[in-house]
């Protein structure tokens, strides 16, 4: 009875099939909200019967499975597919071509669970390709607009290698061990860890799934699809936010046994995580369209979750791509309504934060205030740590402790700088502010991040993080991690506490070519145009 | 090696249609209907005559199909597209053994569509030339919707058979050097063509200028039996991996 739950991937193919024959406009959006909501029921009907059990459900001969990740992951995409849908019911109501829209996202969604329900690798390639052809037709939606489907074009080229790459990894991976079935592969990958393994060939594999992951998860190099992919409609742009961007981290989370076999894309997946969400973050701050701004955004927490994956926390990834997409879909969602009350209303956004902040009394002095930040700041991270100590003293051996802490860090930065920024004053209410969020982050952070690595991985999320330990040692990691906080706080000390005169007019050539290069896009599209001799 | 000869040929693995383009005799209709009709005539002979096709004919008819590529780039006729897709395609029926039968048939299924949908333009809009007809997909659905699949099918992708077939074959065969290159080659091939005339025919905003005609009853039935093979297709195709993969 329990195998009806895999039914989910087919049902909006069905709903697709059954809106292609309706006529009434009405009728669209019902039936696909009726069908879905009965998607997001089984899902979470099959969670809990996963949770419950503590057992897999597989069907179709083991075409199909509902593990322990698919308990995660699916109910998240039928939820978030109900408000999809629901919110374009109203907001696609007058723009032409509203049912094949529609037929569009739920081709789009079967795919998403096909590829997150898929137990063989045969199936996984299948919907990894129905994937790429429904985001080209759901991005090029608005057909009229010549630079939407100029830029459904770059996706479909990214996606389109992408995919060829997965096909090749799914080839190779077929002919050095033997099967396509993945908990099979998995019993295998495991038992190959026991060993010391030095075979090219794995290694050659694992990179191959991890390339095809940063083609459609949009890592630098590959990340130039998402930005310019926004005059995509508003539903369509949270589904690739939320959604659709993730699936490089899905995919990775499902290769997790095989990459403890090759240590080295481990690390590669570190770098080139770390490398994006320091890249395309400052892009983010220096590039002057808003939507491209956010997708730069999307992009940079990208990075982070490849960093997560590279330093053998699968779990916080997962954990990591949903609280990403859950708040960029709902951020994409609001922007329409903030702009229909913005264009009434002058006092729409209203800030927030600045009334709540910055109409206080200024009792404390900058150098002052700054001790009690720093103060504030090293009281949850030295909690954390004491935590962990007691609790867990293993996960000091490995290098997610570090990035743990960096992790703490940068969100404390980020809470630093943004409370900055809206705060012209200095107050308690805002120290408090910035303290208690940061400890919230913290400890969510830690709290859902082990339930869901004893979840998803049990004891096994110990052979990830040894997989990818640096050869660093933990005193050596630590002095890293402590002078890049000092020369953060240095930084933040000196731009925003410090009142300096500028110390010349002369310009710095060095800075104004970094500029540049961000405000450039990293010449993406210059070097794009020199080759093709003026046209994109 | 007379019989991989006529393979050869038949398959389009030498580029003939340069030859009848230039006679007064043959348009382009009737070199599609030719390519067509010697094609299927290859895909029947290969369920009776085992085929092993040498290295040196499947170079050729790789060059062939580079030509044809750079062809089919430069045109906007949807007859000369559907023969040059025939031509792109050789290497895939010399490469393929005995799956390159039902991935040729698929194409030539796909190639039908698009020369219903050729016919259709000719029809009601002048010559069978895609580009000054854009905004199809706002103005004609119908006809938007078989175009696109067509093409998708043809640019290799699921849940359309071309793309199973192919699939099964690269799962299923050896690779060297030459596999590479050319499976590389075409896949890309196929799939950049397919989506430039996909984006230069569906997208575009309506002309105010052309009365825009959507598919007749007898239309709406050629395409709906080309539909059905299509899916037909992809079911057999399906049934070939899952027999292979469980």
């Amino acid at each position: 009875m329990e195998k009806i739950i895999l039914l989910i991937p087919i049902i909006p193919i069905g709903i697709a099939f059954l809106l292609f024959f309706i006529k009434k406009k009405e009728l669209i959006p019902k039936i696909s909200i009726m069908l879905s909501s009965m998607i997001a029921l089984l899902a979470l009907l099959g969670s809990y019967y996963v949770i419950s059990n503590d057992t897999q459900i597989i069907g179709f001969d083991g075409l199909l499975i509902y593990n322990e990740l698919s308990a995660i992951l699916v109910p998240y995409v039928a939820i978030l597919g109900l408000v999809i849908r629901k919110y374009a019911t109203k907001y696609m109501w007058d723009e032409a071509g509203y049912k094949r829209f529609f037929i569009l996202l739920n081709f789009i969604f079967a795919s998403i669970y096909l590829l997150v329900m898929s137990n063989n690798l045969i199936v996984l390639a299948l919907a990894w390709q129905l994937m790429s052809v429904g985001l080209y037709l759901l991005v090029s939606f608005n057909v009229g607009s010549k630079t939407a489907v100029k830029n459904a074009r770059w996706t479909m080229y990214i996606h389109k290698s992408a995919d060829f790459v997965f096909l090749l990894a799914v080839i190779l991976t077929y002919q050095t061990f033997g099967s396509f079935d993945l908990v099979v592969l998995k019993e295998k990958w495991l038992i190959m860890s026991q060993s010391p393994i030095n075979d090219p060939m794995i290694f050659a594999v694992g990179l191959l799934y991890l390339l095809a992951a940063m083609m459609k998860s949009a890592i630098v190099p590959f990340h130039i699809w998402l930005p310019y992919t926004s005059e995509a409609p508003t539903p369509v742009s949270g589904l690739m936010h939320a959604g659709v961007v993730n699936v490089g981290g899905i995919l990775l989370n499902k290769m997790a046994y095989l990459l403890i076999l090759t240590p080295m894309v481990l690390n590669l997946a570190f770098v080139v995580g770390l490398f994006t969400a320091i890249f395309v973050s400052m892009l983010m701050l220096v590039v002057s369209d808003i939507k491209r701004s956010l997708g730069y955004s999307t992009v940079g927490q990208m990075g982070y979750m490849m960093m997560e994956i590279g330093l053998g926390a699968f779990s916080l990834a997962i954990y990591h791509l949903i609280v990403h997409g859950i708040f960029k879909a709902s951020l994409f969602l609001e922007s329409g309504s903030i702009i229909k009350y913005a264009r009434k209303d002058p006092n729409i956004p209203e800030r927030l934060s600045h009334k709540t902040f910055s109409q206080q009394d200024t009792k404390f002095k900058s150098t002052k205030t700054f001790k009690l930040m720093v103060l504030f700041t090293l009281v949850p991270v030295l909690a954390f740590i004491g935590i962990k100590v007691v609790l867990a003293p293993e996960f000091f051996e490995f290098n997610a402790a570090i990035v743990i802490l960096a992790f703490a860090w940068l969100t404390g930065t980020q809470l630093f700088l943004s409370f900055f920024k809206v705060s012209k004053f200095d107050s308690i209410k805002a120290i408090l502010g910035i303290v208690s969020s940061f400890v919230v982050v913290l400890f969510t952070y830690e709290f859902i991040g082990l339930s869901l690595e004893h979840f998803l991985y049990g004891k096994d999320s110990l052979l990830f993080y040894e997989a990818a330990t640096l050869n660093v040692t933990l005193v050596s990691s630590l002095v890293v991690l402590f002078l890049i906080m000092i020369s953060g706080w240095f930084f933040i000390y000196k731009r925003h506490i410090v009142d300096k005169p500028m110390k010349t007019d002369s310009p710095n050539k060095t800075k104004w070519s970094f500029y540049k290069l961000l405000v450039k896009e990293g010449y993406y599209f210059e070097i794009f145009n020199s080759s093709k001799k003026g046209k994109l | 090696m007379i019989a991989n000869i006529f393979f050869l040929l038949l398959a389009g693995g030498l580029p003939y249609y340069l030859i009848l383009e230039k006679s007064d005799i043959f348009s382009s209709k009737s070199i599609f209907k030719v390519s067509g009709l010697f094609l299927l005539i290859a895909i029947i002979l290969t369920f009776f005559i085992e085929k092993e096709i040498p290295t040196q004919f499947v170079i050729i008819s790789f060059l062939s199909a580079l030509y044809s590529i750079y062809r089919a780039t430069q045109t906007t006729n949807f007859y000369k597209l559907a023969y040059y897709f025939i031509f792109m395609n050789a290497p895939f029926f010399m490469l393929f053994e005995s799956h390159g039968a039902f991935y040729s048939l698929s194409l030539l299924v796909s190639l039908i569509g698009i020369y219903a949908i050729a016919s259709f333009y000719e029809k009601h809009y002048g010559s069978a030339n895609y580009l000054y007809v854009r905004g199809i997909t706002l103005a004609t659905p119908l006809v938007g919707i078989h175009i696109t699949v067509y093409l998708i099918s043809i640019g290799l992708y699921p849940p359309l058979p071309n793309s199973l077939f192919f699939l099964t074959y690269i799962f299923n065969s050896e690779a060297d050097l030459l596999w590479f290159i050319v499976v590389i080659t075409l896949y890309f091939g196929n799939f950049l063509v397919s989506m430039k005339v996909l984006e230069k025919s569906i997208f575009g905003k309506t002309n105010p200028n052309i009365h825009y005609v959507d598919l007749n009853f007898k239309e709406k039935i050629t395409h709906f039996i080309i539909i059905i093979l299509l899916i037909l297709l992809s079911i057999h195709g399906i049934r070939e991996i899952l027999l292979w993969v469980l």
